[in-house]
């Protein structure tokens, strides 16, 4: 119990809306650019990504409370800090963790001009909304709740580890429009969720009733999907469970389509509009799937006693096992292994950018050719971005207002300011150093909480190490 | 001297490497305790006056007693977790008679662990009459009553004749006072 309640408070406290890559998206520096919008202007010869090193991307968060409302050392009871935080959230409020790891990210241009793309990253994608009822029934039972509703619904979650091999392609098609197109082969490796749950438990005390009180589950249907976790059930040791799962990340898994799109729009010479959609896709999870399934209605009035005459040696009759059989008749729970198929979290992004200062990037004189009728370069840019992710409960937004600046051909930095639901202060900044040939970038966000990541209720992290060779 | 964008590089790489939980006692999650208070119908019945005269062989029938198992009070976890446990025996009698209750709880070889009694006032057709009875159950009781796992019901009539009429209605539910850490 303690063990879940600590790992609960852990997670809790870290983020607000989940992969959103404000400090990376449409900054040309980073290969991951490419990710975020297909359509993105690449200027580039061609990139590699340093294996295993080109993208790591980290992301953590909770709304409306943080690591520090919990455990602040401030000698207050626990159980009291516990208590209050969850007065102030409901089930709507949640947590979230993200992870991606590239292991291959490459491209290059072609002599029709395309710019190709591809590669493979490993994502872990978790999140939970509060369970609020069912913490609450946990917390406090029901003896001063008779009458309340708990909802099955505030059980919502879902958990994906999965590899994805992608391949794109990039072209500017006019002077002003480049469009790009991604796609994407998932392989899932393990798979949960339990989303879309219906029903109610409630406790009603009411007269010309059978006993006290009538414990009522009404128009339940909770249902849990899993995918690769029913085969690695019977397998021993922790080693053949690695082995197992890592063959699922090549193509071993239950695979899954799915494509990015994006594009971008030179308004003016210094005006610019993007937006892409990302992970349009669907997992059709077809091996090791177990779905467990409860449905139904029933009261529990408690046990009824009959006191039959019993003669000698007979038994009176098994009500509580009675009892059982009645309850697995009426809520069934059934555990079935057929197909299953889960849309990937769609995630949209959009911005429009402003580039002002000094011209850059081109000796006087010099043919801009890949850029005839383009934007022009210069060394700020401002702009406002969106994003949102699609959630089992419905859409997670964010806006952010940026800026950016080339210092040097070396360093580039960019700082957010990002707005959404849970949180009005969320600063970010990134860096790209560019030496040689040689490309690394890092971005944090959350900078305000960064001294002390337990008052921040989300943060994510960046960084990678890519080749890029400049056009000649 | 460094310049402007240095100096923020610095800035930006050390805050990220000297970043940190700080002011955070994570131990405390070892004093997380949950003390929900939950409750649950026990069990109900209706003894009709007739059950206590055998009209067959025109005898008394003096004790009516059944059993039921309560496999749900027995185990270690509970053990661990319930602090207090409080039933709540409410008896509606119309029966011109006074009762004795006996609920003796018996573990796997029925052997009686925990009993408590109560006796149930007399009423009438017209003036059923209630009878509360509480039972509380803590300290060194609980692990008695959680090494149970089935209890019988015995009701005791002082006397009995054909000529009885009424119902005894009991209507019960059980209060757990759990800590659970």
């Amino acid at each position: 119990m303690k063990k879940i309640l600590f790992a609960l408070a852990i997670c809790y406290s870290i983020i607000a809306v989940s992969q959103n890559k404000q400090v990376l998206y449409n900054w040309d520096v980073s290969p991951q650019s490419l990710l975020l919008n297909p359509g993105a202007v690449v200027d580039q010869k061609h990139h590699y990504g340093i294996p295993f090193l080109s993208g790591f991307h980290i992301n953590g968060g909770t709304s409306g409370v943080t690591v520090f409302d919990i455990f602040s050392d401030d000698g207050r009871d626990i159980n009291d800090k516990i208590a209050e935080a969850l007065t102030a959230l409901d089930s709507n409020d949640f947590f979230t963790a993200t992870q991606q790891l590239e292991l291959i990210n490459f491209g290059w241009r072609s002599k029709s001009d395309y710019y190709f793309s591809g590669g493979i990253y490993q994502e872990f994608d978790f999140i939970s909304y509060l369970p609020k009822d069912f913490l609450d029934l946990a917390r406090e039972g029901n003896r001063d709740y008779i009458g309340r509703a708990y909802n099955f619904d505030h059980i919502s979650l879902r958990a994906d580890l999965l590899t994805v091999y992608h391949f794109g392609f990039n072209k500017k098609v006019t002077d002003k429009l480049t469009l790009g197109l991604r796609f994407k082969a998932y392989s899932s490796m393990i798979s949960a969720s339990s989303t879309g749950n219906t029903g109610t438990f409630t406790t009603t005390q009411n007269d010309g009733t059978p006993n006290i009180y009538e414990h009522t589950v009404e128009g339940l249907n909770v249902e849990v999907k899993t995918s690769g976790y029913a085969s690695l059930k019977d397998v021993d040791g922790s080693s053949q469970i690695v082995s197992d799962v890592l063959g699922r990340a090549f193509f071993g898994g239950n695979l899954g389509l799915g494509f990015d799109f994006g594009a971008t729009y030179e308004i003016t010479n210094q005006l610019s509009a993007t937006a892409s959609i990302l992970d349009i896709g669907t997992i059709f999870h077809s091996s090791a799937t177990e779905i467990y399934n409860a449905s139904g209605n029933y009261t529990l009035d408690g046990l009824e006693l009959l006191f039959p005459t019993i003669e000698n040696g007979e038994t009176t009759f098994p009500y509580y096992s009675d009892l059982e059989d009645e309850i697995e008749r009426e809520i069934p729970v059934d555990t079935l292994n057929s197909a299953y198929s889960q849309m990937r979290p769609a995630k949209i992004n959009a911005g429009l950018h402003y580039d002002f200062g000094e011209s850059i990037g081109r000796k006087s004189g010099d043919c801009d050719c890949r850029n005839m009728g383009g934007k022009s370069q210069h060394v700020s840019q401002a702009g406002i971005q969106y994003y949102s992710v699609f959630r089992p409960k419905g859409i997670q937004a964010a806006g952010t207002v940026y800026y950016r600046r080339r210092f040097s051909n070396w360093l580039s930095t960019k700082a957010t300011y990002t707005v959404d639901s849970y949180s009005a202060s969320n600063i970010g900044l990134g860096m790209a150093l560019n030496i040689g040939s040689l490309n690394f970038h890092l971005a944090a966000d959350n900078l305000l909480d960064i001294a002390n990541i337990a008052k921040a209720n989300s943060l994510s992290l960046q960084f990678g190490f890519n080749i890029i060779v400049e056009e000649l | 001297m460094m310049k402007y964008p240095q100096i923020l590089l610095v800035i930006f790489l050390s805050s990220i490497v000297t970043s940190c939980f700080q002011n955070t006692d994570f131990d405390q999650a070892n004093d997380v305790v949950i003390t929900p208070v939950v409750e649950l119908d026990l069990i109900y019945f209706d003894i009709d006056a007739s059950q206590f005269y055998d009209v067959e062989t025109n005898t008394p029938n003096l004790v009516v007693r059944d059993t039921t198992a309560i496999e749900f009070i027995d185990g270690n976890d509970i053990r661990d977790a319930l602090v207090r446990a409080e039933f709540l025996f409410d008896f509606t009698n119309s029966i011109p008679s006074n009762f004795s209750v006996n609920f003796d709880f018996l573990n796997t070889n029925n052997e009686v662990r925990y009993s408590s009694f109560t006796q149930v006032n007399a009423g009438s057709a017209s003036l059923p009459v209630e009878t509360i009875y509480i039972d509380n159950v803590e300290n060194e009781e609980i692990e008695n009553l959680t090494s149970s796992n089935k209890v019988v019901i015995s009701v005791t009539i002082p006397s009995s004749s054909s000529s009885l009429f009424g119902t005894l209605n009991l209507k019960s539910k059980a209060t757990y006072y759990l800590e659970i850490d």
